[in-house]
């Protein structure tokens, strides 16, 4: 009798434990049946398919995996389609910027050789020509220059040279300049040597767009470079007191081609930025800007020290 | 895979005697934002409800990911988030606790799914505020947590940035644009603002009175809503020195061989016609195009507009 209860007793529990097992199983099945799904579908191209799995589930690890790799695919053919659609803008963007000035250049030009005007008016006609065609080169240049920084051809020549040294002679050359702009300045540079690996034509390039950039679109009164220097990193400020960047277009300064003036008749390239931005980048360091719409913009490119 | 990640066919709701929605023919693109953009009680909640079965379909059907999801609920829903009207949450319960227990009941793509879908939106992790004492914002903000949490390859939202305030729909508008720009995902949002809409959508759907009145690209749109003078002219580089030199024009682009664009369109066309003409330049035509959005949602609407 006791041994019929035990036996009754252990095929209970048997049947617990099948039944738990039955219900696993069914589960798995379940899982299973799913990531075969999810699997041909990721195969047939959709990257953003994800296989869901729960704590309990003994296929988690399984699931994680193949949404890992989905994932990871996934952004980088986002990436691929990004800088696709990017070019696709810079080629339509370059030719409107070049074709217009062009037509208006040929204008003035044939204006001039048709005799069309004469005297002070042809002189006056023949300097409007000569600044467009200024503009058109420097423009050609830049667009040469970011070219070739995004397609990672550029060759850089790092040595180790007084970030001091090199910041007061870059800024000896754009004295006269900022004077002929009425422009008053500011400029602090620690009287100390500060040793570190730059390209000097590169650091030369990020500053000199900065200031360009403030010369062409800021109206400032005032400029100023600030540096200050530490065991780890090289802070350089350059602020000036226009009329500012609203919030709205300060994300997209630095994108290659945004103008915050969106009319086209827009001074400057919209390159300069995302040049000065790239070149940072080449030197481990970053650049951001903060402004106050109607009281002034402030860049500030922080440099790792590297010896 | 299907062309539309979305398509409803002849989808109608009859609520008694009103016709809600009425034979509406939606269709949602791959890696697109699709805009439903429709008054207040025009249906664009009716058909998102519909879409996620949460409300029956008086006749029609709709396919998701190609197929009916009629009979394929269980394989389709998993795969869609959404936020409808006020998300349902644990009043006594935190926000992390919330979505915790969303992520047991639903299961994730990886672990730290919390973590990362609370980041995405910009809320703290394992914060001690309850549910109950969350801004408006941050209720809605969680509602948008809990519906990116498993990683979905739809987004269903309806009015997501209702109750936000300005700098809230900013950041809320940012971070739809990413999930769909930086992640491929593909979203149908809904609402009653024609400038929402306009910054987010790459289709857009107007619904009013029920009826789908209009389904374009934004791209097409936008060809409708330019403001520009356009000239076609024999000499491109004479009509632009005589448009600089005389009318002090320098908002144009050059188009082709042709055609000039002037983004001023208070400028006197009939002195620029007359000057040009004057100096042997042939005019071929000279356009207005000057439609705004807003003008053309009132056409389609039949003049009462939207927003």
């Amino acid at each position: 009798m006791e041994l019929n209860i035990y036996l009754l007793l252990a095929l209970l529990i048997a049947l617990l434990v099948i039944a738990y097992l039955l219900a696993k199983l069914h589960r798995v099945r379940g899982q299973l049946s799913l990531i075969k799904d999810a699997l041909t579908d990721i195969k047939n191209g959709n990257l953003n398919r994800r296989v869901l799995a729960r704590e309990s589930d003994l296929t988690k690890q399984i699931c994680y995996d193949i949404n890992e790799i989905a994932m990871s695919s996934q952004s980088r053919l986002i990436q691929q389609k990004q800088s696709e659609q990017a070019y696709k803008r810079l080629m339509t963007s370059l030719s409107h910027d070049v074709k217009t000035p062009l037509a208006s250049l040929v204008g003035y030009l044939e204006a001039v050789e048709s005799k069309i005007v004469t005297g002070a008016e042809q002189e006056e006609y023949i300097r409007v020509a000569t600044e467009k065609a200024h503009h058109l080169k420097d423009f050609v240049t830049a667009l040469f220059e970011w070219v070739k920084l995004d397609a990672g051809e550029q060759i850089f020549h790092f040595e180790v040279c007084d970030l001091n040294e090199l910041s007061r002679n870059i800024m000896a050359d754009w004295v006269p300049l900022l004077e002929n702009h009425n422009l008053s300045y500011e400029i602090e540079i620690p009287e100390t040597e500060y040793m570190t690996r730059v390209d000097p034509t590169a650091y030369t390039r990020i500053l000199n767009n900065l200031l360009q950039n403030i010369l062409t679109h800021s109206d400032a009164r005032q400029v100023s470079l600030t540096i200050t220097e530490t065991e780890q990193q090289a802070k350089i400020m350059v602020a000036d007191n226009g009329k500012g960047i609203s919030a709205a277009d300060i994300p997209h300064i630095f994108e290659r081609m945004y103008q915050c003036d969106h009319s086209r008749s827009a001074k400057g390239n919209g390159l300069g930025l995302s040049i000065a931005k790239e070149l940072v980048s080449v030197h481990k360091g970053t650049i951001t800007a903060a402004s106050v719409p109607g009281a002034g913009t402030t860049f500030t490119i922080i440099l790792p020290k590297a010896l | 895979m299907s062309d539309f990640v979305i398509e409803t066919k002849k989808l109608t709701k009859i609520y008694g005697e009103q016709t809600a929605v009425s034979s509406v023919d939606i269709h949602v693109k791959p890696g697109r934002i699709y805009g439903l953009l429709g008054r207040n009680g025009a249906g664009k909640t009716t058909i998102m409800k519909m879409i996620l079965g949460l409300t029956p379909i008086t006749s029609g059907e709709v396919d998701v990911f190609g197929q009916n999801i009629k009979g394929h609920e269980k394989r389709i829903y998993p795969r869609i988030g959404a936020i409808i009207e006020t998300p349902g949450f644990y009043p006594n319960l935190t926000g992390t606790e919330n979505l915790e227990i969303f992520a047991k009941l639903r299961g994730t793509p990886r672990p730290n799914a919390v973590k990362n879908a609370l980041e995405v939106v910009g809320l703290p992790y394992r914060d001690k505020k309850l549910f109950s004492k969350y801004s408006l914002g941050m209720k809605q903000r969680l509602g948008i947590a809990n519906a990116i949490l498993h990683d979905p390859e739809l987004l269903i939202l309806d009015e997501p940035t209702n109750g936000l305030d300005p700098i809230g729909i900013a950041e809320v508008r940012n971070f739809i644009k990413d999930l769909s720009v930086d992640r491929g995902k593909t979203i149908l949002i809904s609402s009653h603002i024609l400038s929402e809409i306009a910054l987010l959508a790459d289709d857009i759907g107007i619904i009013d009175h029920g009826v789908l009145l209009e389904e374009s690209s934004m791209e097409d749109l936008e060809k409708k809503n330019r403001k520009y003078i356009q000239l076609q002219v024999s000499d491109v580089p004479k009509a632009s020195l005589i448009l600089e030199r005389q009318f002090h024009v320098t908002d144009y682009a050059v188009q082709d061989e042709h055609n000039l664009r002037l983004y001023d369109t208070a400028l006197d066309m009939a002195a620029i016609n007359k000057a040009l003409v004057v100096q042997d330049v042939a005019v071929i035509s000279s356009q207005i195009c000057n439609d705004t959005l807003e003008d053309y949602f009132k056409q389609i609407t039949g003049g009462e507009g939207i927003a």
